[in-house]
């Protein structure tokens, strides 16, 4: 098991050079660039000397592949640069963000699966049943409602009927815990109900094709209780594909919750992704894509781990 | 001896999108007390079924045991609850399954799929569990038991699965072993070694064994009696002797015909049984091998024979002729 999980470990930084490369190349083809952008409302009355110089401080006045050493060179050092639109550095802008926005991915996370483990399962044992039909419907409505509607309904209601608002201002876990979870239990939840709806459906799935294979029958031959089956026969199998699904959408909600952070007023990573692209702020968006993807990347490899760890066949091949 | 086992009138149907298929449809025979019994058949015609039922393992709701009465120590098992019955599976009946690639979970260890029937059943420790668990892997021939323990399904040859499954049968040893086709899944000389294995642990143990199998070698060599099985009927029972040296059913000689002999010329052809078996959710209305039957007259497509005995030991068969084929046999 430890050369394979090595090798998974080290294969994670050629993919990661890749997107870096993809990431610096694609960004560029966007026309206009950040100087271009912050003088525009402006047209004509800035003079041409003047953008060059302001080129030059940001170091779009260098070649392409000058540029791009540079920030890999930096990128090694784990030092992103500095922000191309308000010239501060870039971890400083991500940090406060990036909390929340983990935060938030975290408690959807605990949420789904709280839901989706139980849900899937039942789902399963009473399958066409009318408690697996409302199961059913409870998670096809949570693929069928956005995330963001559900938490404009949240903020109606908590208003309406009983007169409260979440939190408008971000607040630290570590500084008001009360005060942080009454704001972020809301968004957590809009999104957590979607991302449970996909894996109760997935839990549902995996549980009946494992409860139809010769050794959940074998199991039950040997007279073992029903929820020992269960729980040591049949769940440890049907896990590996629900982790894949949690984890991929794990990773996507660490940025990819840009409507959903609006109708919160949160200041996540979603809103900062919108606003470098508006900016052009290469360095930011840079910095960005290398955060999410780093994640993506990470993330699977913690999935291989886990089915290492879960599956023996994966650790001894 | 004593009748361990005695299944009568057990009939079990599945539904299906193309109708009710009677996989069993009334069969009865019994087991005695050490012995070994044979049900024979081709594949579908209602052997696993059988098996699944008497242990209440038909997979609910499309399968259904719909009649009958399955007797094991004076208690009807059909009768009982699911935690009744759940204390006879692996205690008192144990199962080895066809298929030792899918029926061990791949993802427990050897030892804890070992140990997990003793703990619950004879209320063993973890240790004393550990121990009967080395024992046992000892007894099927599985050298260097204790590192194999340890280790994972997928790192055991077909064959070893197979021995691992026979050790989880005989765990807590049960008066009876199921054995729903124990060898087809493997290479033949394999085939003899499991069947060999099987054959002394239940003479050493006294246990007695139901032996599910389409091969009519398997049965010559080791079955005390036979059941042979067509279209969820029994149609012929006899002594294992017997069976081979004189049977009494067109289907039975059928069977017999078609297996290669040593003992004739290596070119003879072999002679298979024409035409395909029945489909079961419309049988026939009389005897369900008469469309296949090289004696069929009138009255094989009106009614159906019932099981009855013939001259010879413990033997009935289900066939309006059956004196009459013994007549041919013997001429």
């Amino acid at each position: 098991m430890g050369a394979y999980l090595i090798k998974r470990f080290f294969l994670m930084f050629p993919t990661l050079l890749g997107v870096a490369l993809v990431t610096f190349l694609l960004i560029r083809v966007i026309p206009g660039d950040v100087v271009e952008l912050r003088y525009s409302g402006d047209r004509g009355s800035v003079s041409q000397e003047v953008i060059d110089k302001e080129r030059a401080r940001v170091g779009l006045d260098q070649p392409v592949w000058k540029q791009l050493a540079t920030w890999l060179v930096g990128l090694a050092k784990l030092d992103f640069g500095t922000s191309m639109w308000t010239g501060a550095p870039i971890w400083e802008e991500i940090e406060l963000r990036f909390a929340l926005s983990l935060q938030v991915a975290v408690m959807a996370t605990v949420i789904a699966v709280l839901l989706a483990l139980p849900l899937g399962v039942l789902a399963a044992l009473k399958q066409d049943t009318w408690v697996d039909y409302v199961i059913r419907i409870f998670s096809i409505a949570g693929l069928a409602v956005p995330s963001f509607w559900l938490g404009i309904v949240f903020i109606l209601v908590l208003l309406v009927f009983f007169q409260w608002l979440p939190p408008m201002v971000y607040t630290p876990f570590w500084q008001n815990p009360w005060e942080n979870m009454a704001q972020l239990i809301w968004p957590a939840l809009a999104v957590g109900y979607r991302y449970s709806a996909v894996s109760t459906r997935m839990t549902r799935s995996a549980m009946l094709e494992v409860l139809r294979e010769d050794y959940i029958r074998t199991a039950k031959a040997k007279g073992l209780w029903q929820s020992l089956v269960l729980r040591r026969h049949a769940l440890k199998n049907a896990m590996l594909p629900v982790m894949t699904v949690v984890g991929v959408e794990f990773a996507f909600l660490i940025g990819g919750l840009v409507v959903t952070e609006q109708v919160f007023n949160l200041n996540g990573l979603g809103l900062l992704f919108v606003q470098a692209v508006a900016h052009r702020d290469y360095t930011l968006l840079q910095a960005l894509v290398m955060l999410v993807a780093g994640i993506f990347i990470f993330m699977n490899f913690l999935l291989d781990v886990a089915f290492a760890w879960l599956d023996p066949r994966v650790r001894y091949a | 001896m004593a009748t361990l086992l005695s299944v009568s009138s057990l009939a079990t149907q599945f539904s299906t999108r193309s109708g009710v298929v009677k996989a069993v449809d009334g069969v009865s025979w019994n087991v005695e007390e050490g012995e070994t019994v044979a049900l024979v058949g081709e594949s579908g015609c209602g052997k696993s079924a059988s098996a699944l039922s008497i242990m209440r393992l038909i997979a609910e709701p499309a399968g259904r045991i719909v009649a009958g009465s399955v007797m094991f120590k004076g208690r009807d098992l059909l009768a009982l609850t699911e935690e009744e019955m759940r204390k006879v599976r692996g205690r008192e009946i144990g199962m080895i399954f066809q298929e030792p690639m899918t029926s061990l979970n791949p993802v427990l260890t050897v030892g804890r799929q070992l140990t997990e029937g003793l703990e619950i059943h004879l209320g063993m420790t973890p240790t004393a569990a550990r121990a009967r668990a080395l024992e046992l892997l000892g007894m099927v021939g599985i050298p260097d038991a204790q590192r194999r323990l340890a280790q994972y399904p997928h790192q055991f040859s077909g064959g070893m699965r197979q021995r691992m499954m026979i050790a989880m049968a005989l765990a807590c040893e049960p008066p009876l072993i199921l054995a729903d086709e124990p060898t087809t899944a493997l290479d033949v000389t394999i085939q003899a070694q499991i069947l060999e294995l099987m054959k002394s642990l239940s003479r050493k143990l006294g246990v007695a064994m139901l032996i599910i199998t389409h091969n009519l070698g398997v049965v010559a060599r080791y079955a005390d009696r036979v059941n042979v099985m067509y279209a969820g009927k029994i149609i012929e029972q006899a002594s294992a002797r017997e069976l081979y040296a004189n049977p009494r059913h067109p289907y039975t000689e059928g069977l017999l015909r078609s297996v290669p002999r040593l003992d004739e010329p290596r070119r003879s052809k072999l002679a298979p049984i024409e035409g395909q078996p029945p489909d079961l959710t419309h049988l026939p209305q009389g005897c369900s091998f008469a469309p296949r039957c090289r004696w069929r007259e009138a009255r094989c497509l009106e009614s159906a024979p019932e099981l009855a005995a013939v001259a010879g030991e413990w033997h009935t068969s289900a066939c309006w002729q059956a004196e009459h084929l013994g007549a041919v046999a013997a001429a």
